[in-house]
């Protein structure tokens, strides 16, 4: 090679490496502009969406950038194949050309996601709207609100007030994580629901002359009622008969798998006064490490296996949902198949399920046996692999006998007698029929909805504060200064309006329970364990009780 | 000019045409062969190394609390921190190629004959200060894998009969790997082998100077042909394509080929399968063919063989009457070095 042609290799190499650090350069921008948020795959509308896409960037954009920043858009899923319909759907309307739907059902979800569709809708989430007949439904109908619209008894200056929607607590309240029972307005002024839309298997109605009573606007589009819609409750009872909303954990319209692992999107209902899960959760262990540790989650994964893509922390979506190494990395949409005790009802019950995963009640052995599909061993067993990732076999083992332990505790000393009681009250007829009209049913309701839970729950996921100071102190202190009180009150006051055997067939059952041992410091009193624990206050800070 | 020249002839008195002269001798011609002018290589990825390493050594925390972190820094978060990691370990993976090509063309050449001797010694100096150089950079990344490796290899030169426990003691800074081993793998991998590389190359380079580059000759050359050539620019433009082809191709294994972040180090955890650098791989497998003891004196004895080779080769020679004897010897040893790699890179365990 001459030097001449030496010179030109080596002006082509330099060119060349120069561009090899300009593309270095182009990398590291472009990972600086996607760590920052700011980077989007480019994103191309499919066909049939793409006027959908075009018209939504102008006038509601948020909905288009959510979705530009989705899978589904890099998958090239957009408006229409989500909100696609059928002429003979009950909600159908035509939208500048294309057929489509506003509410997207589990139904919609399953034409691409057929198993996690089917895990939902096996679940006690997808359950979750059919409330009517509960304690907490008649809360908010009746006490709180009316379930008959009421006239306003005096004018709201600046506001022409015609009527008053007794049914608000519950639209806006309950419903909104249980799921409405979405309903169009009807020409009638009531409102067109799947129950009278009698949906067929495919999810199209049957009964057409109730589809004839939906009201609709000029270009055709039906009316939806606001005390049913908008609503992404995890339970809602749809039109097209299937039940629950991908969208209350993936919310639209970005569908974020990195959204719904994170204890936040639980915490939209998995929160407050009667099932603080997210509160407990943060207390814990576990949501402290997923605080100090969220940039080592890896939430972006796909998969998101613990033990492999991650480990620093668990979220409520790792124990309850995601896929783990030990358990073939199979992901669940049922959170029902890994917990072995129910925490809902004033008694905790052993998680034995039936073929439709309704909690078992047979208390005969041989038929409680045959009714069970699933049971709780199974369940906790299937916890068991998760919590394995990180603890050994006698770490889980151990902490399941104090979790059981707490629940045992909390139905046996108060759960179980405080049913009794209320149960022997209202059996003597000590109490009306109605719920919530005396004092002693706020009482119990206290107790055992959200004081109980509160303990049983705080012993589940590991948050003492939980489980003693908002738990079962104070599920003790309802129980001894009021429950007791209150129950003796009605016995005394039936006493004196002549009601003798009704008062003493109640006393008795409130004195055979507070004759059992556990209850003996309130009778028989515990005089040494003050004795010891005033001489301690004394030794520590010089503080005691006033001796009597 | 000339007065700056004047001014800086003062006060450093060394002749500007004399070091022109030294740096400019007479080039064999058969380095216009590029095969031939690849004895630069490795020096030209040295000093790649110790400018990365000097980078990541910025951010690197040699304790097993913060390696881990420190590293997943440099590979995530840094700004090019991804690229200098690259750089830094495909730099290191061609420098032992480079190595050993290097010494597999002196060898094949017969380049370590009289008077070469103490330089291929020398050489071989090199080889086993890039090994570990190698060696020691692997350990520092605290994943599962390089906290095995210097597990398993402190624990193998733990069979070395009457040393072995003092390497390893050296070796970890301990009976076991503990909190003082990384600072000792970081201290030895940034510090003392690259002095003492600088060291041993320098004297290389100082020999081939001081006796020349051994002249080849290849058949039908005329006369011209084996005329000698200039270092400058000739010889230099030659090493500075060779330079930034390299460079190239690092920057493109770099960003094509990104080095990530394996699993962090869990001393309670021991992986399923344990594998070195691939650079180790002949020795690896050579330990599972034979028992501990065996095997470590085994390579010992070759390595002791392959440091005094000029000496044995001339006593072959002079033994069997072959001058080629070597070069047989040397296809021999090469083929078994690269069935051993490929038979450890392609089992499981």
């Amino acid at each position: 090679m001459t030097l001449d042609q030496k010179r030109w290799v080596i002006g082509g190499l330099g060119l060349l490496f120069l561009l090899s650090l300009v593309a270095v350069q182009w990398l590291e921008v472009s990972r600086r502009r996607h760590e920052a948020g700011d980077a989007r795959a480019a994103v191309v509308a499919p066909a049939a969406s793409r006027q959908c896409v075009d018209c939504h960037t102008q006038v509601s954009t948020g909905i288009v950038e959510h979705w530009t920043g989705s899978t589904h858009a890099e998958k090239g899923v957009a408006c229409v194949d989500c909100h696609q319909a059928e002429a003979k759907d009950a909600d159908v309307f035509s939208h500048y050309g294309q057929q489509i739907a506003t509410v997207v059902t589990p139904r919609d979800c399953a034409r691409c996601h057929p198993t996690e569709a089917a895990e939902f809708s096996a679940s006690h989430h997808s359950k979750a709207g059919n409330i009517l007949a509960s304690l907490d439904n008649f809360l908010a109908e009746t006490v709180e609100g009316s379930r008959v619209a009421f006239s306003p008894h005096s004018p709201t200056p600046g506001k022409a007030v015609q009527v008053v929607n007794g049914l608000a607590p519950a639209n806006s309240g309950c419903q909104q994580c249980h799921g409405s029972l979405v309903g169009f307005q009807a020409s009638d002024g009531g409102i067109i629901t799947v129950r009278d839309l009698k949906p067929d298997e495919a999810g199209q109605p049957t009964n057409f002359e109730a589809v004839g009573r939906i009201v609709r606007n000029e270009s055709g589009k039906p009316l939806f009622s606001s005390t049913s819609w908008p609503n992404t409750g995890i339970g809602r009872l749809n039109l097209d008969g299937s039940t629950g909303s991908c969208s209350a954990c993936h919310s639209r319209h970005d569908f974020s798998a990195r959204r719904a692992r994170q204890p936040e999107s639980c915490g939209k209902c998995h929160l407050g006064p009667d099932h603080p899960q997210k509160e407990i959760y943060d207390e814990s262990k576990h949501g402290v490490a997923f605080r100090d540790l969220i940039g080592e989650m890896n939430l972006d994964a796909k998969p998101w296996v613990v033990g492999k893509d991650y480990s620093a922390a668990p979220t409520c979506a790792t124990c309850h949902m995601s896929a783990n190494l030990r358990n073939g990395m199979k992901i669940t949409h049922d959170p029902g198949e890994r917990i072995s005790w129910t925490n809902r009802p004033p008694v905790s019950l052993v998680m034995d399920t039936d073929a439709n995963h309704a909690v078992v009640t047979e208390t005969d052995p041989e038929k409680r046996r045959a009714a069970i599909s699933d049971t709780a061993d199974a369940k906790r067993n299937r916890m068991k692999q998760v919590c394995s990732t990180c603890h050994t076999p006698d770490h889980i083992n151990l902490f399941y006998k104090q979790y059981d332990d707490v629940v045992i505790n909390y139905n046996e000393k108060f759960a179980k007698p405080g049913q009794a009681i209320m149960s022997a009250l209202a059996a003597s007829g000590l109490l009306t029929k109605t719920q919530y009209d005396e004092k002693i049913e706020w009482t119990w309701y206290y107790l055992w909805h959200h004081e109980g839970r509160r303990a049983r729950m705080g012993a589940s996921m590991m948050a003492p504060d939980y489980t003693q100071w908002h738990g079962m102190f104070e599920v003790a202190e309802r129980f001894y200064m009021a429950l007791i009180p209150e129950a003796r009150e009605i016995t005394e006051k039936a006493m004196r309006a002549g009601r003798t055997e009704q008062a003493r067939t109640a006393n008795q059952v409130i004195d055979e329970i507070l004759n059992r041992p556990e209850h003996q410091w309130l009778v028989k009193g515990a005089e040494e364990q003050a004795d010891a624990i005033n001489r301690e206050m004394e030794r520590k800070y010089g503080q005691t009780r006033r001796e009597r | 000019m000339s007065d700056v020249r004047g001014w800086i002839g003062e006060r450093v008195p060394v002749s500007l045409d004399a070091v022109a002269a030294m740096s400019n001798e007479p080039v064999p011609h058969h380095l216009k062969r590029w095969w031939f002018a690849l004895g630069g290589t490795p020096a030209y990825l040295f000093v790649v190394q110790i400018v990365t390493g000097v980078l990541l050594a910025f951010y690197y925390q040699p304790a097993p609390q913060t390696a881990y972190e420190s590293v997943r820094y440099i590979t995530e978060e840094a700004a090019f921190g991804w690229y200098l990691r690259g750089l830094h370990k495909w730099g290191a993976t061609l420098m032992i190629a480079a190595v050993v090509l290097h010494q597999m063309r002196v060898f094949f050449t017969g380049a370590y004959r009289k008077p070469r001797e103490l330089n291929w010694m020398i050489g071989m100096t090199l080889l086993v200060c890039t090994l570990m150089l190698g060696f020691t950079g692997y350990s520092l990344v605290f994943e599962q894998l390089s906290y095995w490796g210097a597990t398993v290899g402190a624990n193998i030169s733990d069979t070395v009969p009457v040393v072995g426990p003092l390497m390893k003691q050296l070796l970890l800074g301990g009976d076991t790997y503990n909190d003082r081993t990384l600072s000792r793998f970081f201290i030895l991998h940034g510090a003392v082998l690259p002095v003492l590389l600088i060291l041993v190359l320098m004297m290389h380079i100082g020999l081939v100077r001081l006796l020349g580059v051994t002249e080849l000759e290849f058949e039908g050359e005329t006369a011209a042909e084996k005329k000698p050539f200039n270092f400058f620019p000739e010889h230099f433009y030659t090493e500075l394509i060779i330079g930034l082809t390299l460079m190239i191709l690092l920057s493109a294994l770099a960003t094509l080929v990104p080095v990530e972040m394996g699993p962090r180090a869990n001393p309670q955890i021991t992986p399923e399968v344990i594998k070195p650098e691939w650079f180790f791989y002949v020795a690896f497998r050579w330990l599972k063919l034979f028992s501990g003891t065996t095997a470590m004196l085994t390579q010992g004895l070759i390595v002791f063989v392959m440091f005094f080779w000029p000496f044995i080769d001339a006593w072959l020679v002079r033994r069997f009457k072959y001058a080629e004897i070597s070069v047989w010897i040397g296809v021999v040893g090469a083929l078994a070095i690269m069935g051993l790699t490929m038979w450890e890179a392609l089992v499981a365990h």
